[in-house]
């Protein structure tokens, strides 16, 4: 008997369903094993058929997010939260920064795309006060982060699911995928904002630029540190930051490029806090990150903080 | 026995784990660019290294699990999840272990209770230094500074995270500077004074804590406290 699928699709961008279809001729060997019986982005089901793997993409940002996970839940056997946005929040959960009420005001009573400053209230979902993850809401039994987590990763976690066989899915980081060597440059300034870095074999961060890639967990392959931008983080935090409460994405960055740049640590930390919003984009709305005693997003990034 | 593994197709060769061993474990070959495991006896299982890979790309085997106290049992149980792997789901807190773990808070309050009657009578000063001594006791031993120079400097390190200490030793009066001081900020935020109790302890446990790793006698002549930065004083004495 084939195994039977179903996803839904809460607050996120559609991306991760995106990357199911990605899966491409993978999808079609997947295709004696399972049968999809509910696909948002596929399928016109409105209901929540019984199924054995459950997957969801996105957060809980409305009172609808909620309810359908709750339904999910109900629905399946094993519910995987699928994505960045699913597992911590991702894009989205920077409205934990905010109350709902600021949310709208920014967006909407005074935003240039909304000349009438209408709110959208009749007719659609409720936003809640904050954003979270699914887990804060259920239970979840297998997490796959990533934006969107590669097809290689999906296609390993759905076979592991399925049969419990297939290779490991990986506990490094994305600088294991990443060609480029760390070496010291001492004497490198610290580089901000989007910029690239000349030399195609050095680390970026021996170059002054601040990547994520030593405190992110390798769902991708590292595509963007091997094209000479900087890693954004958007697979979620290691391992290691996971699992040690006092350890931080801006300790650990700060630390690893003074030493090999000789870049003060407390300029990394500032430039980290003053850009939290950014290196802290698609994490900070899980207890995982904003409960850390060394983190204080409200404090560098919340209301009092807006650069309107 | 631990064993460790350097998973060499992930390393970038950035040399942090031959610095972060204490025990020197590792050496790193420039000509391959790979850091080896030369002295894998020496591992007592700190991790240290493994949490400065930038990759993660140094596994231990045998190591044992740290009681899991101060861990955060939701993310601890994200971890297996996200991995699949059973091995990195640490197990529950057994009964035992809470026994452990109550033996262990009985026994820090009971050496609590020595301290205390042991200095009451002597003041807040006698309880800072004190505390400061058991701190240098406690600490240890693979970092043993040779002078007082050395554990001035060693101090001024360890003590960086919270306080910006600037010291100076002139014959032998040693003047200590508190620039950035972690009990002036907490005061800040909860807008009330600097200078009170939480001050005269700290600056006698910093005492306390010299005084033992420098193998001094330290005398306090004189706290100097200001808006921004305060200074403390004390005559050197051999012990
Ligand atoms: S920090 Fe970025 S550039 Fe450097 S090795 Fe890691 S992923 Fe590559
Ligand atoms: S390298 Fe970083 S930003 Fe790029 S896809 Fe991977 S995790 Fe995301
Ligand atoms: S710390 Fe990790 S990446 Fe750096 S040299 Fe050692 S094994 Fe390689």
């Amino acid at each position: 008997m084939k195994a039977k699928i179903s996803t839904e699709w809460l607050s996120g961008c559609s991306g991760c369903h995106v990357a199911i279809v990605d899966l491409h001729e993978k999808l079609l060997n997947l295709a004696d094993e399972v049968e999809f019986v509910r696909v948002p982005v596929l399928m016109d089901e409105k209901g929540y058929p019984e199924a054995d793997i459950g997957i969801v993409e996105g957060a809980i940002r409305s009172v609808h997010d909620r309810e359908a996970v709750e339904h999910m839940r109900d629905s399946v056997r094993t519910l995987v939260a699928f994505g960045t946005c699913a597992v911590y929040g991702g894009p989205s959960g920077i409205g934990w920064l905010h109350d709902s009420e600021s949310v709208f005001a920014q967006v909407y009573d005074g935003g240039p795309t909304n000349a009438g400053h209408e709110r959208p209230d009749a007719g659609a979902p409720r936003l809640e006060e904050s954003v979270v993850p699914i887990d804060e809401v259920v239970e979840v039994d297998f997490l796959l982060p990533g934006c969107p987590p590669s097809p290689y990763f999906i296609a390993a976690a759905l076979r592991l699911l399925l049969d419990g066989s297939g290779p490991k899915l990986s506990k490094r980081t994305v600088c294991s995928g990443c060609t480029r060597k760390m070496s010291r440059r001492p004497g490198t300034a610290l580089r901000k904002g989007a910029v690239t870095a000349a030399d195609e074999r050095l680390c970026l961060l021996s170059q002054g630029v601040v990547c994520m890639g030593s405190v992110t967990l390798d769902r991708c392959f590292s595509p963007c540190p091997q094209k000479g931008v900087a890693c954004t983080g958007c697979n979620g935090p290691s391992l290691n930051i996971i699992r040690e409460p006092q350890v931080d994405y801006r300790g650990v960055l700060a630390g690893t490029m003074s030493f090999l740049t000789g870049i003060s640590e407390a300029d990394v930390k500032a430039y980290i806090e003053a850009e939290a919003k950014t290196f802290y984009a698609y994490s900070l709305a899980s207890p995982a990150i904003y409960k850390k005693p060394t983190v204080e997003l409200r404090e560098w990034a919340g209301d009092g903080h807006r650069h309107d | 026995m631990i064993t460790i593994q350097v998973d060499e197709k992930a390393c970038v060769s950035c040399t942090l784990c031959v610095d972060a061993c204490e025990t020197r474990v590792f050496a790193f070959n420039d000509a391959t660019g790979l850091p080896e495991v030369v002295n894998a006896k020496e591992c007592f299982g700190c991790l240290a290294c493994s949490a400065a890979c930038p990759a993660n790309a140094i596994d231990h085997t045998g190591v044992p699990h740290s009681m899991n106290f101060y861990y955060d049992l939701h993310s601890l149980d994200m971890l297996s999840k996200m991995t699949g792997d059973a091995a990195d789901a640490v197990p529950a807190i057994a009964s035992a272990d809470v026994k452990r773990g109550l033996d262990d808070l009985g026994a820090r309050l009971l050496s609590l209770g020595a301290v205390l009657s042991a200095t009451l009578r002597s003041g807040l000063p006698a309880v800072g230094t004190f505390a400061g001594r058991t701190l240098a006791n406690q600490l240890p031993r693979y970092r043993v500074p040779k002078n007082f120079e050395e554990a001035l400097a060693l101090a001024i390190e360890e003590f960086a995270p919270a306080w910006q200490l600037e010291p100076k030793v002139s014959g032998d009066t040693l003047t200590i500077t508190v620039k950035d001081c972690f009990l002036r900020r907490l005061a800040q935020k909860h807008n009330s004074e600097t200078g009170g109790d939480l001050c005269t302890l700290f600056y006698h446990y910093l005492a306390g804590y010299l005084s033992r790793m420098g193998k001094v006698r330290l005398r306090h002549t004189a706290t100097e406290r200001g808006c921004d930065a305060c200074t403390y004083t004390a005559q050197i004495h051999p012990s």
